[in-house]
């Protein structure tokens, strides 16, 4: 059930990233409706893709890189759409739709591990852990986004080449808003996340905190984007250099979320989490 | 029936002329009934704006377009054979396509300008209200409001800026978004900078501040925007209040530099900050524009950008043409189905005629009375008459979209000789 599910997200995702790419090439506004459209249907299939797998493991499915690429696909596309509702940019589709499916095909391509059954996996603790962290990087990623975007259109501007490029990505205050809606409820939801995360070691592992490789790197990941958020409010720094800073944030968040995982052996990487017991660390 | 449209427009005419055509708006309503009621007219509309006035009547198909000329230049003032050399007649398919190009603005002197759209629709208006504008007419104006819209959202007409005041707004735009509520600030007077201010505004830019060595022409260029005066040497102090600066002053040295953007910048808190220099020699430090959150546009700039308008506009033109070129073929099908109605109509008529006197005549001789036995009887004979006109109508809609326009008259005429149908449609 829950594979059918996944292979129909994956075409809707494609399909919807093509659709959308080609409203950007022609113009026509029913084809960003039409690629708008097919992405929430695939944004639905894939909620209930993970719902199915939640239901059936019992557990909430993040306990391998396979399902965490899984769900940090389906946060970066419900943070794109969700935002767009509010800041309504058309370049979103023919962005996160191609970008979502290429996470979706990896997490595909991965060896299936099988077996976290461990009620350790089930407390509500480790739940609000991973999907508030999850979301964070969701739209987190989403502030990349912009940043990337808006340094490009930026670019545009100064070079004074008004080519197709410029007429189609939004201007840099839409831009803007997209990157500081997007970090502030991004980096409220990772520190919700790392709370709860803490309070899940201290019942599970009885500290809250162990140096844990991945639990520095989140700890570096949060402190870029809380300098990130301070230059932004306290200092003003909205324009490039506020756009390169959530560059270098967001390489940081990538390696936390596979470097840190992969890398190191930790209670935390991809590897060990399959045979997590909750016992041994 | 035919369409005829005759008129004049800046590409056939000089202005002197245009101007000696146009009718007060207010008699516009008057002279159409005027129109309407010429021999051979059945229908009229007519548009009239600073760059054309054109007429279009819905006429019978031996009515002379000559009238229509003739009444366009009566009680103006001007010769006939004055106005002749600089107006143009097109008729049918000619016609609908130039009002289609009129309205999507490809006649226009400026492609893409969207004005040109909400004139014919007003001037629909009036000729609605007037009463000359009915089931032709109605029905081509409307198809012209679509393929204008149509027009103008799957091509790239009106996207591009085409003007320096327009290259300022669209580049507005792509910085702060919405033009709404901005500051601008214009240092110095010229007549480009007003200009460029009054685009802005249009936009919704709000607060507007005007800095020139005379305070006197300050108050004066400020005051229609309702905007504040004031001295140039206050303007380094209040850049940083503001979104948007117009600099024109005819300074031989930059009067904005590198430390006064620096000073705004650092109160404007990161967020950006526009000049648009359209003085020469510049008024703007050139340095200016390397600063983070600052965007120089001097006017070479505006002006490849403009050109690059220009010619983004063309090519979207051309995709417009291919829109139009479609649409007329359309319209032109559903005209050509209407000149069939009125043979479809008769020949309906006159049979429904024959078999209500052959059916009363019969009822009456057999002396029937029993409803039922009548009932059956209209039944039958109704069958009957439908089924044998069915082939006959179905050939007069097939001759109507023959594509030869001899063809398709001596057909429906043969239809009227067959059936004994006069040429008005009655039988």
């Amino acid at each position: 059930m829950s594979t059918a599910l996944h292979w129909a997200t994956l075409a809707a995702y494609v399909f919807g990233g093509l659709v959308s790419m080609g409203y950007l090439f022609k113009q026509r506004h029913g084809l960003y409706r039409m690629g708008l459209a097919l992405l929430w249907v695939g944004f639905g299939l894939h909620s209930a893709a993970l719902a199915a797998a939640w239901i059936s493991s019992g557990v909430l499915p993040a306990a391998n890189l396979r399902q965490s690429l899984d769900l940090f696909s389906w946060a970066i596309m419900g943070a794109a759409l969700v935002i767009n509702l509010r800041l309504e940019m058309k370049i979103m589709g023919a962005v996160a739709g191609p970008l979502c499916a290429l996470m979706l095909l990896a997490a595909s391509v991965l060896p299936k591990v099988e077996g976290v059954t461990s009620s350790a996996f089930k407390s509500l603790w480790i739940v609000l852990h991973v999907l508030s962290i999850m979301a964070g990087y969701g739209l987190l990623a989403l502030t990349f986004l912009g940043g990337v975007l808006y340094l490009v259109q930026d670019h545009a501007l100064r070079a004074k080449k008004l080519g197709p490029a410029f007429q189609r990505l939004p201007s840099l205050g839409r831009l803007d808003s997209l990157s500081h809606t997007s970090l502030v409820a991004g980096f409220l939801l990772m520190t919700i996340g790392l709370i709860t995360g803490a309070v899940y070691a201290q019942i599970t592992l009885g500290s809250y905190w162990r140096w844990d490789p991945k639990e520095v790197w989140a700890l570096i990941t949060w402190l870029l984007y809380a300098a990130l958020l301070h230059t932004r409010l306290v200092q003003g720094w909205r324009g490039r250099r506020g756009a390169w800073l959530a560059l270098i944030a967001f390489a940081a968040l990538v390696f936390t979320f596979l470097g840190a995982g992969l890398l190191f052996p930790s209670y935390h990487s991809f590897a060990s989490l399959a045979g997590f017991g909750g016992t041994t660390p | 029936m035919k369409l005829v449209l005759v008129g004049l427009s800046h590409k056939s005419a000089p202005l002197k002329v245009r101007e000696c055509l146009a009718p007060p708006p207010e008699a516009v309503g008057g002279e159409l009934e005027r129109c309407a009621a010429l021999p051979g007219v059945r229908e009229a509309f007519l548009v009239s704006t600073c760059n054309r006035v054109e007429a279009l009547a819905v006429m019978d198909e031996d009515a002379d377009p000559g009238e229509v000329a003739r009444w366009l230049a009566h009680g103006r003032g001007v010769a006939a054979e004055e106005i002749a050399p600089h107006l143009y007649t097109h008729q049918d398919t000619d016609a609908v396509r130039h009002l289609y190009r009129v309205a999507s603005s490809l006649d226009s002197l400026v492609v893409g300008e969207p004005q040109i759209l909400g004139q014919i629709k007003e001037a629909y208006r009036t000729a609605a209200m007037a009463g000359t504008s009915r089931a032709v007419l109605n029905r081509l104006l409307h198809k012209t409001f679509q393929v204008a819209k149509r027009v103008r959202s799957e091509t790239n007409i009106g996207g591009a800026a085409v003007s320096i005041s327009f290259a300022a707004v669209e580049l507005a735009k792509k910085i702060f978004d919405s033009l709404e509520g901005l500051a601008v600030m214009v240092v110095g007077a010229g007549e480009m900078a007003e200009l460029a201010l009054e685009h802005l505004v249009g936009q919704g830019a709000g607060r507007v501040l005007v800095a020139n060595r005379t305070l006197e022409r300050a108050v004066e260029l400020a005051r229609p925007f309702g905007g504040e005066a004031l001295e140039l040497k206050d303007m380094p102090k209040l850049l940083g209040q503001v979104d948007i600066v117009i600099a024109s002053t005819g300074s031989m040295l930059p009067v904005i530099t590198l430390e006064m953007a620096r000073s705004a910048l650092k109160k404007r808190r990161g967020r950006p900050l526009f000049f648009i220099d359209i003085a020469v020699p510049r008024d703007v430090e050139p340095a200016v524009g390397e600063l983070d959150g600052c965007y120089l546009y001097d006017i070479d700039d505006l002006s490849s950008v403009v050109e690059a308008g220009k010619a983004s506009r063309a090519e979207a033109a051309g995709e417009a043409e291919s829109i139009v070129a479609q649409e007329v073929v359309k319209f032109m099908a559903w005209l050509k189905g209407l000149e069939a109605v009125p043979t479809i109509s008769a020949l309906s008529a006159k049979a429904e005629g024959i078999r209500a006197a052959e059916l009363s005549r019969t009822l009456k001789d057999l002396g029937i009375s029993d409803p039922e036995q009548a009932a059956a009887l209209d039944r039958l004979t109704l069958a009957l008459v439908k089924k044998l006109i069915h082939d006959p109508i179905m050939f007069v809609k097939h001759a109507s979209h023959d594509k030869s326009e001899d063809t398709r008259r001596e057909q429906l005429a043969l239809v009227r000789r067959i059936f004994n149908i006069e040429e008005n449609g009655d039988s």
